[in-house]
């Protein structure tokens, strides 16, 4: 009997945060061990509705639990949406890779988030804070569109007591805000740093991971040390159903996290 | 190591009466009106063995076009495995070589050194392997081609060397049969009675018969050539002019031996019970790679087509050392635009 | 499947011209593409026809032989010049006189036409004129020639056989005549009403007068399909007594007092008779009928042997022998007869008979072709200040009529899920509208807001909305004027105006 890998299993909602007005963080009760890295993914789904991959934004090693932040967009997130504590969620995991920590021991990390793509680099900052001895000085930019958007804005403190220097950026301010404006390409320069050494983990829209990826290299980052995570229409999680696909890449299984020499190599090489 | 026998051909159906006690057995049978389609057979007599080739490929009986992968009613779930024992007969090289391929792929191990890079690959899906430890093939050689076949350029017709269950080859008053996987042989051993042994006269028909098909294709394609030249030297206002020809009506990707994208889907009874569908899907469609929020990383028809191109003959021989196509060429019936592979190959090569 | 043969021609050397307002997906393939402007069909032939007049492409042989009132005709022909037709439809004049070469100088050439000809106040029209030019370049009767309807559902043409108008009983037998209707009164014993009826649009205005109290539709959603959806939700409401047959729940079976579940084509046996007129059986059911659903003719016995009219068939294929019995042109179809070939095309004389492929070879069936003039007459509704722009409905790929069917499976909805206005670039730059904006598109029946599609598919000064979506029903923009032999509405031409939200 081959394993069923399509076969979801059952997790109960302890507890829903609304982080911002269409994003929720769900905290999921785990009645097994699971060990998983940060950029990693889980299928999440409701009957009915069927499943969407969502990358977890907890810490596994720290937190007793998983959470999932979740944006409302289509019918399967609308459907978690729906959902309340004490019912059940059912999910399948955990699928693709990691970000690599290894090749960041001993350097200077700059962590670059747009909008919801805090939320795996959240679990990517618990997980170094962790084993904070490993590495150099940690930056983070983050950019959202607008300040209500911002998410973990009870967290924040607490990274920028642990050492983080954060910058935080929106695209339009509202009276109350105090932070910087603009993308997060345009705060790169107030990370002091030799770019040359440093790495960075980067997670957002596309486009804003291009620019990203695009300055940094500027600034004389080597390829191997600028880690991204793509996102991509997932069905089944391990490879097989396609929808995925990134030029001769599965994103799902050789995926989500790339470094820029992998995306120069495999991805950009052949265009289609 | 492969073994092979003769069975006189006025055998043939009291054999496949013999696996049909044990096995449904499904074969192609004309239609009223002159289709040739692969069904549960009837009647042995029924059986059409001299045709062309049947439209829809064997993977249905492998990857059904919609299958239900379970059902769920509550907190429960009950897994619909299909473990039926089948025997497909009068399949053809073409078809053979493309479940060798497909086997690779849904176990998750290409069988190269991309495994090496990706480890990650190895999963194997449950649905396919239940269905595909419990069915045996018997595939035919072709001795007479047909018109839009190019299987010989691709290595995988007319006829096999290796990698089958059992291949028919056809010496006019007899079947040559050879077995090469442990189901095979155990469906010949079984009723042994039936066959003789092969004698030198029976190889020297049969690489006679091998002469003369292969002298009969009509097509020649290189999709190694192909491959070289789309990679480098096809400008955009080519594409262009594919896409101009694409309805995208899927039909490529439906009748495709090897293609088996899908997409899942849940169907409700109620509200809390329902099943859980996995149904064939195609690249070529714009909502195959839609994300929530009507974000479409590849939306223009052009690129969608062109990633189709690059995966069949440019990815597959990078990850499984073999090209995505057998050349069966029944894209070149299906295709309404007449862009299928060994057209556009060939209007690729001499493109300038 | 029409089109991919076209292609096929296309491949081994034909030429292809195409005529519309959009640049299809045939029209982007073509070696001439004609973009007239809506509604002006008529002028873009009568044009055609006058550069044909005029170089002598005439096939004045045929044009003696088979057909009469040509002189008449001529007359009309003469006062649409190129030059004039440019201006009305806004094809180069240069385009449409190669278009009329190329037609008129080719062996053999086939035109098609699909609701684009039909859905007009000028409808009949429009067909006139497409059966002028057949006429006048002899391209009828013979193989790969002739005029060709294509119809928007697989069995229209087998509805309109069967009788499905107001004005005739099988077979186009009217049913104003007597003696016609006397041979149906003596096999059926029943006495028939020699009045014609109303067709579908006057049936459903005619509920709000109380003219007709009650209605039975079988597979229809009028709610999406008629034009003018808030007219006819409410005549709909105004009836004592409703039943609604079809194979899912739709907008009209909501207003039914009664609904009957009927059998999609899977489940049911019988035949489809397509556009060519050729009678093709459905092999068999390849299911059983879902839940309490049944076979249309099985729902029609048992309400007719339940109002008192017994209706006993053992199976369809007794109906077939009825309708042959009281139809000269099905004579001599039978079930037994379609099951190993690809159907019979009528007229069928007698069970011997092999079918007829082509209508009209030798002499026209009615005799000589007459020549009917056809001059100009604008749509009923032209743009003005207040509503600039014309408005044209259609289908999309994807879906299928009003998505009844096609909307409910997966991988269809997921490719085309949502109602779109196609915008040239130009009204859009002129009006500040971006691509995916969501706008209100008004006309003098009603609004809808849909997501603007900005797009060089389209014309300037035309938008074009596809009528599948409920959410977003095109019709009830669309005008319900009627062309007046037809009685078909005009929904491919209406004037609109479009809002920035």
């Amino acid at each position: 009997m081959i394993e069923n890998i399509y076969r979801p299993f059952k997790v109960i909602i302890s507890e829903i945060k609304q982080l911002s007005e269409n994003v929720r963080l769900f905290r999921l009760k785990l009645d097994r061990e699971i060990d998983y890295l940060p950029a990693q993914f889980f299928m999440l789904g409701v009957w009915g509705a069927g499943e969407v991959p969502i990358s977890v934004a907890s810490t596994s090693g720290r937190d007793p639990y998983i959470e999932f932040g979740i944006r409302k967009v289509g019918k399967v997130t609308g459907a978690l949406h729906e959902l309340k504590a004490g019912e059940a969620v059912w999910m399948r995991g955990p699928f693709g890779n990691g970000f690599d920590l290894k090749t960041a021991h001993g350097r200077d990390i700059i962590f670059v988030a747009g909008g919801i793509g805090i939320l795996p680099l959240r679990a990517l900052i618990n997980h170094i804070l962790m084993e904070r001895h490993f590495f150099g000085r940690l930056f983070l930019i983050y950019g959202s569109k607008r300040p209500s958007e911002m998410l973990f804005s009870d967290e924040i403190p607490l990274w920028k007591e642990a050492g983080i220097d954060v910058i935080l950026t929106v695209d339009i301010k509202d009276g109350l805000w105090r932070g910087y404006t603009g993308v997060v390409t345009e705060h790169i320069d107030r990370i002091k740093t030799d770019f040359r050494e440093a790495c960075s983990y980067i997670c957002g829209p596309e486009v804003m991971i291009e620019n990203t990826v695009k300055e940094l290299s500027l600034r004389g980052m080597p390829d191997h040390l600028i880690n991204i995570s793509l996102e991509r229409r997932m069905k089944c999680g391990i490879g097989k159903c396609g929808q995925c696909y990134h030029g001769i890449e599965y994103i799902c299984i050789n995926g989500p996290v790339y470094t820029y020499e992998d995306i120069k190599k495999r991805l950009a090489l052949y265009g289609a | 190591m492969i073994e092979r026998f003769i069975l006189d051909k006025n055998d043939l159906s009291y054999w496949l009466r013999q696996i049909r006690k044990n096995a449904s057995l499904i074969a192609p049978v004309k239609s009223l009106v002159g289709d040739v389609v692969f069904e549960s057979l009837e009647q042995i007599h029924e059986i059409s063995l001299d045709h062309p080739l049947p439209p829809p490929s064997v993977k249905e009986f492998l990857f059904p076009q919609i299958e239900t992968m379970f059902e769920y009613n509550g907190d429960e779930i009950k897994e619909i495995i299909d473990e039926e024992m089948r025997v497909v007969v009068g399949l053809r090289s073409c078809d053979a070589s493309a479940i060798k391929i497909i086997d690779r792929f849904f176990a998750g191990e290409t069988g190269s050194d991309y495994d090496m890079v990706h480890p990650n690959r190895k999963y194997k899906d449950p649905y396919y392997f239940s269905r595909r430890q419990n069915t045996v093939f018997i595939s035919m050689g072709c001795n007479v081609p047909g018109a839009v076949c190019f299987c010989y350029n691709l290595g995988a017709g007319p006829f096999l060397d290796s990698g089958f269950d059992i291949q028919l080859i056809d010496l006019e008053d007899r079947y040559l049969v050879e077995a090469d996987s442990e189901k095979g042989k155990g469906l010949v051993r079984r009723y042994d009675y039936l066959f003789r042994k092969v004698e030198t006269g029976d190889l020297e028909d049969r690489f006679e018969a091998l002469l003369s098909s292969i002298s009969k294709f009509e097509k020649r394609i290189d999709l190694r050539e192909t491959g070289q030249k789309i990679k480098n030297s096809m400008p955009d206002s080519f594409w262009q002019w594919v896409a101009e020809r694409c309805f995208e009506c899927g039909g490529c990707v439906y009748v495709c031996s090897l293609c088996t994208c899908f997409n899942i889907v849940d169907y409700n009874f109620s509200n809390q019970s329902g099943k859980r569908c996995r149904i064939w899907d195609t690249c070529l469609f714009k909502g195959f790679t839609e994300m929530a929020g009507r974000v479409i990383p590849q939306e223009k028809k052009e690129q969608r087509l062109k990633r189709w191109w690059f995966h069949k003959i440019l990815y597959y021989p990078e990850q499984f050392k073999t090209f995505g196509c057998v050349g069966c060429g029944r894209c070149t019936i299906t295709c309404p635009g007449h862009i299928d592979i060994a057209t556009l190959s060939e209007k690729i090569m001499g493109w300038r | 499947m029409v089109a991919m043969h076209i292609i096929d021609a296309l491949q081994r050397g034909a030429i292809l011209i195409v005529a519309d307002p959009r640049k299809t997906m045939l029209a982007g393939l073509a070696h001439i593409h004609l973009q007239h402007r809506c509604g002006t069909d008529v002028v873009l032939l009568n044009s055609i026809m006058n550069v044909i007049i005029n170089e002598g492409l005439v096939n004045i042989d045929f044009v003696k032989m088979r057909t009469e009132r040509f002189d008449e005709f001529e007359k009309v022909i003469r006062e649409y010049t190129p030059q004039m037709a440019e201006a009305i439809t806004g094809v180069p004049e240069e385009e449409i006189r190669r278009a009329a070469r190329i037609y008129a100088s080719e062996n053999r050439t086939m035109l098609f036409y699909g609701m684009g000809i039909t859905q007009h106040t000028t409808g009949v029209d429009n067909v006139h004129a497409c059966a002028n030019l057949v006429m006048l370049t002899a391209h009828v009767g013979h193989t790969a020639t002739g005029l060709n309807p294509l119809r928007g559902h697989n069995n229209v043409q087998g509805a309109c056989d069967m009788g499905a108008l107001p004005d005739f009983l099988t077979g186009y037998q009217p049913v104003s005549d007597p003696d016609i209707r006397q041979r149906f009164e003596r096999v059926w014993a029943v006495r028939l009403n020699p009045v014609p009826g109303l067709t579908l649009t006057e049936m459903i205005s005619a509920s709000l007068t109380k003219r007709i109290r009650a209605m039975y539709i079988m597979g229809e959603n009028p709610v999406l399909s008629d034009p003018h959806t808030d007219h006819t939700i409410r005549s709909l409401k105004a009836l004592d007594f409703l039943v609604v047959q079809d194979i899912f729940m739709t907008e009209t079976t909501q207003l039914a007092d009664v609904v009957l579940p009927g059998v999609s084509f899977a489940e049911k046996d019988g035949t489809f008779t397509n556009t060519e007129r050729r009678v093709q059986k459905i092999r068999r059911a390849a299911i059983e009928p879902v839940g309490e659903a049944l076979p249309d003719w099985q729902i029609i016995s048992e309400l007719s042997t339940r109002m008192g009219y017994s209706m006993n068939y053992r199976g369809t294929y007794e109906i077939m022998e009825e309708i042959a019995l009281l139809t000269p042109i099905y004579r001599g179809i039978r079930h037994h007869r379609l099951e190993h070939n690809f159907g019979i095309q009528w007229p069928c004389p007698d069970t011997s008979h092999p079918g007829t492929a082509y209508l009209h070879r030798k002499r026209f069936s009615k005799g000589m072709g007459t020549f009917i003039p056809t001059p100009y007459i604008p749509p009923a509704e032209v743009p003005d200040s207040e509503f600039p722009f014309v408005l044209t409905t259609g289908r999309n790929y994807f879906q299928f009529h009003i998505g009844t069917m096609s909307r409910k499976t997966i991988t269809l909805e997921r490719e085309d899920p949502e109602c779109f206005v196609e915008v040239n670039p130009e009204d859009a730059r002129s009006l500040g509208i971006r691509n995916r904006e969501k706008i209100r598109v008004i006309t003098r029946r009603g609004s809808i807001d849909v997501i603007a599609k900005v797009t060089d598919r389209i014309i300037p000064g035309t938008i074009y909305i596809p009528f599948h979506f409920h959410e977003a029903p095109a019709n009830r923009l669309t005008n319900p004027a009627l062309d007046e032999i037809a009685r078909i509405p005009e929904f491919k031409v209406c004037a609109a105006r479009i809002e920035r939200l």
